[in-house]
């Protein structure tokens, strides 16, 4: 380690202690100090770890948690950086809080890194895997178009050709560029082959090499799925991984098989099964048993904000963001599990974080909710009028929504409600907003 | 109950920004003002014939879909032509807005043909987007419009092409003349996104009741 390097990592970790020392701690101005003190600072600091990088526009936080619960099950040094940290400060601060290897003794990291933010720290970590568990249109006034998100994916590969890539086969977008890494293919193989029809309103379900739009013989969501091309040979790779089979869909957990084994995780919806099947093949290219995989799929928690339960004056209310058309989709899906009558909360703001832009609502299928045993609408936030909009067109009729208009106003509205069940829509700064008037109230 | 014919033009391909819920209110106002609608996508394998439609939308999309879509489109061209000219009723959003023209050119800086049927072309910015809120003025109809824009692409109306409306607040067009969009016959172009007709509700009903003028 040279000189400038291990100064930048002790300013780093001196930072670090005054920060949990005197504040609540959590940023990444170590990394920013360690970084700016010496820019190869992130190579010194994971040398003697095997790292794992997961990326992808959704997916990324439960993939790592679960993934991170599996090789626990088998190795003792399993260092992860947490969600708000996946751009390269935050990694190098990740670092930075690590406890202090042994000497000779090896690591594993596995880490949640911002497509845009690759390759900055991909030259540095030297992953020894990549996941890509999907790609889709998020804030197009941020991150543009997914065909230029998945380049910035393929290209931090090629920087590593050594790296194994694990992608997503369902989704046509991750066969449409060679690459030199050795690959591996995770997907879903539980239905017969039959024909299938594609919502209208889906992206990139063109084939990459002839043009033509692409057929499914299965469809998970979106445009994931089996998909061939009738006019070329482009088709869905072989998989090294599948879910042969989905046992139970509950608002509350998932069943389903993975090469003849039963696994649960304590979280809904079909795309977290996506999830962790990730998590399953990277804990079986590290070597970790199923029944340890089993285990870690146990711990998995109901991450921030993502269908995070919480008690308010007995009612069971279900709180879940959404921020980009396909998650709210699978949101909607989602509620669509819930079989007792329930009031439906949608709070829509549109600042910086939320996505400036609230066209998105108008890709979301809330038509579908209109068949939901939706007893009570509310809805909220800066561009509540445009909600309530949304929904009526959707087909909710007008006179059973109430638009409120203060955070305090919705709590006090779910707090009054006669239903028994509650299901929130919020995008981000709704959510962190909500949560803090939560907390105020003690029901978090 | 009359109905309302509906041509969503390549709607399974450009169909990237929300502006499917354009779509969404014109069915909505035309099933308020009484009419059942019957919405087809005419995409890649599809004819399109004038007579069959009473309005048409054309949506925005990505770089990639648009491209194949403006070659995939040249055998339409007559069709499309003969329908805007008989005073078809049609909105075209961004990307289906540069289609109607003579050319475009892409962020990359390709230079795409076409459909020819107005007369504008799109050049584009190097590194460089207009995003933001946008707010114009309709002289015709005496009507502010909201909306925000998202493109790279800088569109320039020639011959006696009018704009939707004056650029109030925002770059429009190209962010030197001060034009946003284009209205032609019963043509209404936009790069708003919001989506416009969600946004404007005077709009979404104008172009609803130029429909049932024209189909009665």
């Amino acid at each position: 380690m040279t000189f400038k390097s291990n100064f930048a990592i002790n300013a780093g970790r001196f930072v670090l202690w005054g920060l949990t020392t005197f504040t609540r701690g959590g940023s990444s101005l170590p990394g920013k100090i360690a970084t700016t003190i010496d820019p190869n600072v992130l190579e010194a600091l994971t040398k003697n770890y095997k790292v794992v990088v997961i990326t992808g526009t959704n997916g990324k936080t439960l993939t790592t948690a679960l993934t991170v619960q599996t090789l626990k099950q088998k190795y003792p040094q399993v260092l992860t950086n947490p969600t708000g940290s996946n751009m390269q400060q935050g990694i190098v601060s990740t670092f930075l809080t690590a406890p202090k290897l042994k000497d000779g003794e090896q690591g594993i990291a596995v880490l949640e890194v911002d497509e845009g933010s690759l390759k900055h720290v991909v030259n540095a970590l030297k992953p020894a895997l990549f996941v890509h568990t999907n790609v889709f249109r998020d804030q197009m006034d941020r991150y543009g178009e997914i065909y230029s998100i998945y380049e910035l994916m393929a290209d931090a590969a090629k920087a590593v050709p050594n790296a194994t890539v694990l992608a997503n086969a369902d989704s046509p977008l991750f066969n449409s560029i060679d690459l030199p890494n050795p690959r591996e293919y995770f997907g879903f193989d539980h239905k017969v082959d039959h024909d299938v029809e594609l919502h209208y309103n889906t992206d990139g379900i063109l084939c990459p090499h002839c043009h033509n739009i692409l057929s499914y013989h299965n469809l998970t969501y979106a445009n994931l799925g089996k998909y061939y091309c009738k006019h070329c040979d482009f088709k869905r790779p072989k998989l090294n991984y599948a879910i042969n089979k989905i046992e139970e869909l509950t608002l509350t957990h998932s069943t389903f098989e993975i090469e003849g084994h039963s696994f649960t995780i304590p979280v809904a919806g079909l795309y977290n099964i996506y999830n962790a099947l990730a998590a399953y093949s990277v804990a079986r290219f590290l070597d970790v048993e199923p029944n340890d995989i089993r285990e870690g799929f146990k711990q998995a928690e109901r991450v921030f904000g993502r269908q995070e339960i919480i008690n308010i004056n007995g009612k069971k209310v279900l709180l879940n963001l959404v921020k980009n058309p396909v998650g709210l989709n699978q949101v909607i899906e989602l509620v669509g599990l819930e079989k007792n009558p329930f009031m439906l909360v949608s709070i829509l703001n549109n600042q910086y974080a939320d996505g400036t832009d609230v066209s998105w609502i108008w890709d979301g299928h809330y038509e579908q909710m209109v068949n939901f045993p939706i007893n009570e609408t509310v809805v909220g936030g800066m561009k509540a009028d445009e909600m309530k909009l949304r929904l009526t067109v959707a087909g909710i009729p007008e006179e059973t929504i109430t638009q409120l208009n203060s955070m305090n106003d919705i709590i006090e509205a779910i707090e009054n409600s006669s239903e028994e069940h509650v299901h929130i829509l919020a995008t981000y700064t709704a959510m962190l907003e909500l949560r803090k008037i939560l907390q105020e109230k003690n029901h978090l | 109950m009359k109905t309302i014919r509906i041509c969503h033009l390549y709607g399974n391909l450009l169909n990237t920004y929300g502006d499917n819920g354009n779509l969404l209110m014109i069915q909505y106002y035309a099933k308020k003002k009484g009419y059942q609608v019957d919405t087809k996508i005419v995409s890649l394998d599809d004819d399109f014939n004038a007579a069959d439609y009473d309005i048409v939308f054309f949506g925005g999309g990505q770089d990639f879909e648009q491209k194949i879509i403006a070659k995939n489109s040249q055998r339409l061209k007559n069709e499309l032509e003969s329908y805007i000219e008989n005073n078809g009723v049609m909105l075209a959003i961004c990307g289906g807005y540069q289609l109607l023209g003579e050319y475009y050119v892409t962020a990359k800086g390709e230079k795409i043909n076409a459909l020819g049927i107005l007369p504008l072309y799109t050049e584009r910015q190097i590194n460089s987007r207009f995003i933001g809120d946008i707010e114009i003025y309709d002289e015709i109809n005496n009507q502010t419009y909201v909306g925000f824009e998202n493109h790279n692409g800088v569109t320039h109306l020639t011959g006696d092409l009018q704009p939707l409306g004056k650029v109030i607040k925002g770059n429009g067009n190209n962010g030197q003349d001060q034009t946003e969009g284009l209205h032609y016959k019963n043509v209404f172009c936009s790069y708003f996104h919001g989506p416009l007709l969600v946004r404007n509700i005077w709009l979404a009903e104008h172009l609803i009741d130029l429909t049932i003028k024209k189909l009665n």
